[in-house]
């Protein structure tokens, strides 16, 4: 089994708002003004992060979906990261 | 007679839906043989990304294309043959022939063929310099002339060059836009935002003649410009050709199989003959929220409908439910489709700001409800239209909230 994933970065750089990630987990990013994804966090908290996942504005956070998330991004911009820092996604 | 492949999951295509399909397959069934065959040589890679600036000009590395690297295909178990492309289909012995002699008998059978860039059909449309735009090998050609041209010329008003014409300009490459129609992304958009994106390109220093319909490429081996038919030439010594894609469904068609402009297929991605599903590009499917036969040429519409078409290969009846979305970016201006984009008959429109005030959005309706958007700078939108798409959002009594540019949508999820 894959490494727990723990926190999420999207690097804005990267990102051009193609939407694979909301298709594959819409309660957890979503694209801003800038066409950027967002991750949705607690109290209304919505930026690229990093962020953790207990942050997320969401009851629980499907770790494989989450993974499936960031490897569905056709620019390889979401970053995910273990408990330790250390970088699971890209590989 | 050569020795027959058996496989039990058999996809014609390595695109993202092929690939995912594979994903998904492998993820319920962890013995069935899977096969994936790809006309290009190479594994999995972002078809996104070849008309990205980042890519283009060296920003990221090379390797950054691929998603799959060569060993994921081995990890999971999943053959793939690459650079080469199924040449005949027998749906009622379930045999795939492919360009290389071999054979492959398959129990399920995915055509996620996707298409391939439309080609000119003119006068010298086969010089040196004439570039298209869908494969890794396209795209590389693209790269290579760039290093060296001075003056391009993009053709078509879509996608394609909206996005070359912003790379051209970032090399600082003379770059002029021809298309045919009144207006850029006349087949999709009004003319209103068609301007839109017009002045945005023009601000970028991109030089557009419409209405103009090329006659003959100029130029000896390489070439030189190129003429119209209203008498005008124009110098080029590199030509992006954009003008849409098409379905390479030559023999698929003789063997039973129903196509329309794509392969036809109901919700559930399943095509007229058994055992066969189409997602993709290649798809024209019922869109259950539409009501429609469509077909959409996008990333995350492939994505999910190959997701989908694996799930019906599993057995797992399930229709195919997606708002589909586009979204595209140059210039400084961020583009965004959402569903239907078509304003046929009994379609009106409800618009959002103005070309003027530098934002602007169309909500189509139809039957008092919302199927689409489009949208210019407004892409923080998408995600609300969406929603109230899905929704079957009545619009009656919010037209006015509708067409209050300040208004936030998002108070009517």
């Amino acid at each position: 089994m894959a490494k727990q994933i723990k926190k999420v970065l999207v690097s804005r750089d990267l990102c051009i708002g193609a939407a694979s990630c909301i298709a594959v987990m819409p309660e957890v990013f979503e694209l801003d003004g800038e066409n950027k994804a967002v991750l949705i966090q607690k109290g209304g908290v919505k930026n690229s992060g990093p962020a953790t996942i207990d942050a997320f504005d969401v009851s629980s956070v499907n770790q494989e979906t989450l993974r499936m998330a960031a490897e569905s991004c056709p620019t390889k911009a979401i970053f995910l990261y273990d408990e330790d820092g250390n970088q699971v996604y890209p590989d | 007679m050569a020795e027959i492949i058996k496989i039990k999951y058999l996809i014609i295509g390595g695109g993202v839906a092929g690939t995912t399909a594979a994903e998904t397959l492998r993820q319920s069934d962890a013995d069935g043989s899977i096969a994936i065959v790809s006309d290009e040589p190479y594994p999995f890679y972002s078809r996104i990304m070849l008309s990205k600036p980042n890519f283009f000009l060296g920003k990221l590395p090379f390797e950054n294309i691929f998603l799959k690297k060569e060993n994921w295909y081995k990890e999971h178990n999943i053959n793939f043959l690459g650079g080469v492309s199924a040449s005949d289909l027998d749906p009622q012995r379930k045999i795939v022939s492919l360009s290389d002699g071999r054979t492959i008998e398959y129990e399920k059978l995915l055509l996620a063929i996707g298409g391939c860039a439309r080609r000119w059909q003119i006068q010298g449309s086969d010089k040196k310099g004439i570039c298209y735009l869908r494969t890794l090998d396209e795209a590389k050609e693209v790269i290579n002339a760039i290093k060296t041209a001075q003056k391009a010329i993009c053709v078509g008003g879509g996608f394609i060059s909206f996005e070359t014409c912003e790379l051209l300009r970032m090399k600082n490459i003379d770059t002029t836009l021809l298309v045919m129609e009144p207006y850029f992304w006349a087949n999709l958009l009004d003319e209103e935002s068609g301007l839109m994106i017009e002045d945005a390109m023009q601000k970028g220093g991109v030089k557009i003649f419409k209405n103009e319909t090329t006659e003959e490429v100029l130029g000896d081996e390489n070439v030189k410009g190129l003429k119209t038919k209203s008498g005008k030439e124009f110098e080029a010594d590199m030509i992006v050709v954009g003008i849409g894609i098409m379905c390479p469904m030559n023999f698929f068609q003789k063997n039973g199989l129903a196509v329309g402009r794509g392969i036809l297929a109901n919700e559930y991605l399943e095509t007229n003959l058994p055992d066969i599903w189409t997602a993709g590009d290649s798809a024209e499917f019922k869109d259950v929220i539409l009501n429609e036969q469509i077909m959409l040429g996008n990333w995350v519409n492939a994505q999910m409908q190959g997701k989908t078409a694996a799930l019906n290969m599993l057995g797992k009846k399930q229709p195919f439910r997606m708002v589909s979305f586009y979204t595209t970016t140059a210039f400084g201006l961020n583009i965004a489709f959402v569903g239907d984009m078509k304003v046929s008959e009994g379609v009106s429109v409800i618009k959002r700001g103005s070309r003027e005030s530098g934002s602007f959005g169309r909500l189509l309706i139809k039957n008092e409800k919302i199927i689409g958007t489009t949208l210019m700078n407004r892409t923080n939108e998408m995600a609300p239209i969406s929603k109230l798409i899905e929704n079957n959002f009545k619009i009656i009594g919010h037209e006015k909230e509708l067409s209050d540019a300040g208004f936030d949508l998002k108070k009517l999820v």
